[in-house]
């Protein structure tokens, strides 16, 4: 059997190294656009900080396409032929496949804001990204950092870290929209200030302007204007499926998959961040585009490409990041939906916080910010979402349930 | 392969266990730096004692975007190279039994390693309550017990 792999990030590695598991005899070939080693998206913004060396962004070793009998090339797909099983590389190379991945991944998609590109804007997605905005990473250079997701908030910290002056501009009145809820959000926000960022939420960039000596000056619609030495652009991210585009595989928010990863089109899977997954909540397939789901759906697709019997039981979207001296974290539904009810711990300081979403008493989603004892809460809450099990107790004994829980599990060991 | 199991019926809480694995990992006697934590839940009369399972299909071994945790051939341990966390604290979040901690001073994860197959926890049990367990099987028993432990979740609290 010919496996032809796209990708060679989360989903593509976890999926190679389940399929190997269960078929040592299939030649395997992997796809990148990028890096043939493979490195790690997330350890970027750790990468600018210098908490990360470079050597260490490379999580596979270099023997490592050899001892799982696998080739990578290089290359990018512009096209998919799934009559002819084949797909067709930018320098005209074709591969043929019985079976197919697509973990092509998503890419960052750049605000329609006029004179936004050119040299000094830059996204930080890729290594060819960070190695471009290192030799700007010097103290006393002026950043603004449009947007205020999850890699863009990293970003700034690695910039407050590295000694720059650092602006924040998200469009939403919040920062991490998509990630916290107000309160976490507004912990975050006093601590990302109180570390000197200025921060501007509620405001739209809509124009850029380069001056002749090379600065940067952007204007917000309220008048204000801002220069600056670069701009990191972290406004969201988009499926990599141009390629697979009129072929008939059916298409969503990402390519919709079951919960075998099988896309709509025969011997062709999806996985990652490209993807559209079953949600752990049922309802509508989702794109989380979160390195845990990658992993999750990457593994499944490498199992049933083998033959293997798998079954995704759905992605849990979570996330979280230590920056600007705090946790925050997030799991699941954690925002208060129609029909849920919330529980915030009462009994932690000022500056700590835990909320619990339930619905019928079963808990849906959690948030937090403050230490990393919450995120050890959030972890514990996860087999309950997962298995949607309802909390046994008030969640005033929250506490008191989850130790029971682990007792209960430690008990099992004990002859 | 071994490991170290904790009979929540004999642990008095006595946090021997604790200064042992504190004085193992730095030299000194804070309950801090300790990767086994001991808790006493007045609510619901349990003495926990609480260190890393070392699971077969480990989640923060899988999910770790720094591929900084391994498991140790010679001992079965799933290891944190702190050379290679970034302190994402995804590990932490992944963990459902709350056994991987945070080092504030160096920023990164950390977690019980079974100190090379010798644990002192265990050494200064005074109670019996830990024991590093031989267990020929361990892998199919912990998928079960993990498999019985969601069941249970469901039960009512007394």
């Amino acid at each position: 059997m010919q496996i032809v792999i796209i990708g060679n990030s989360a989903a593509g590695l976890s999926a190679l190294e389940a399929f190997r598991k269960k078929d040592r005899s299939s030649s395997v070939t992997i796809i990148t656009k990028e890096e043939e080693r493979p490195y790690s998206k997330v350890l970027l913004p750790y990468y600018l900080r210098g908490k990360v060396p470079y050597k260490n962004l490379f999580i596979r070793d270099k023997d490592y396409y050899a001892r799982l009998d696998a080739k990578c090339v290089k290359g990018k797909v512009v096209e998919l032929l799934p009559e002819q099983q084949a797909v067709l590389l930018e320098n005209g190379t074709r591969l043929s496949y019985d079976k197919l991945l697509i973990a092509t991944g998503s890419s960052p998609v750049k605000p329609p804001i006029p004179g936004l590109s050119g040299k000094g804007i830059y996204h930080l997605w890729t290594v060819a990204d960070v190695c471009n905005l290192a030799p700007y990473f010097k103290q006393g250079k002026r950043v603004v950092v449009l947007g205020s997701g999850f890699v863009s908030v990293q970003g700034a910290w690695a910039a407050v870290f590295k000694g720059l002056n650092v602006s924040v501009i998200e469009l939403m009145p919040r920062v991490l929209p998509r990630v916290l809820d107000d309160h976490a959000a507004a912990l975050l926000a006093g601590r990302m200030k109180k570390s000197g960022v200025d921060l501007r939420v509620d405001t739209l960039c809509q124009k850029v302007e380069r001056t002749n000596d090379g600065e940067f000056v952007l204007h917000f619609k309220d008048g204000d204007s801002l220069t600056s030495d670069f701009i990191i652009v972290g406004t969201g991210v988009r499926p990599n499926i141009d390629f697979a585009a009129g072929t008939g595989i059916r298409i969503d928010a990402g390519i919709v998959v079951d919960k075998q990863m099988q896309t709509t089109l025969p011997g062709i899977y999806a996985a990652g961040d490209v993807a559209q997954v079953p949600s752990t909540f049922g309802g509508d397939p989702v794109v989380h585009a979160l390195w845990p789901t990658a992993v999750e759906t990457g593994s499944i697709a490498g199992t049933c490409m083998a033959q293997g019997k798998s079954c995704y039981r759905g992605s849990l979207n979570m996330n979280v990041t230590q920056m600007f001296g705090i946790t925050v974290a997030s799991m699941g539904q954690f925002m208060d939906v129609e029909g849920s009810e919330s529980w915030i711990d009462e009994s932690l300081p000022q500056d700590q916080y835990l909320k619990i979403v339930l619905r019928e008493g079963v808990p849906i989603g959690a948030t937090c910010a403050g230490g990393s004892d919450l995120i050890s809460t959030l972890g514990m809450l996860r087999p309950m979402i997962r298995e949607k099990v309802r909390l046994q107790g008030e969640p005033e004994m929250l506490k008191a349930i989850l130790a029971r829980n682990i007792a209960q599990h430690q008990r099992g060991f004990v002859k | 392969m071994r490991f170290i199991t904790m009979d929540v019926t004999k642990c008095v809480v006595c946090r021997n266990c604790e200064y042992a694995c504190s004085f193992q990992q730095t030299g000194d006697f804070r309950r801090e730096d300790s990767n086994i934590r001991v808790e006493y839940y007045d609510d619901v009369k349990i003495c926990l004692p609480q260190t890393c399972m070392h699971c077969d299909n480990a989640w923060c071994l899988e999910i770790c975007p720094a591929a900084a945790i391994t498991r140790n051939e010679t001992t079965g341990a799933i290891e944190i190279d702190s050379e290679r966390c970034a302190g994402c604290k995804m590990c932490i979040l992944a963990c459902p039994f709350g056994n991987i901690h945070f080092d504030k001073v160096n920023l990164v994860s950390r977690k019980c390693n079974l100190c090379e197959g010798e644990p002192n926890c265990v050494s200064f049990c005074i109670s019996g309550a830990l024991q590093y367990t031989n267990s020929q099987n361990l892998y199919r028993d912990n998928r079960e017990i993990f498999q019985r432990f969601v069941e249970n979740l469901s039960k009512e609290i007394k």
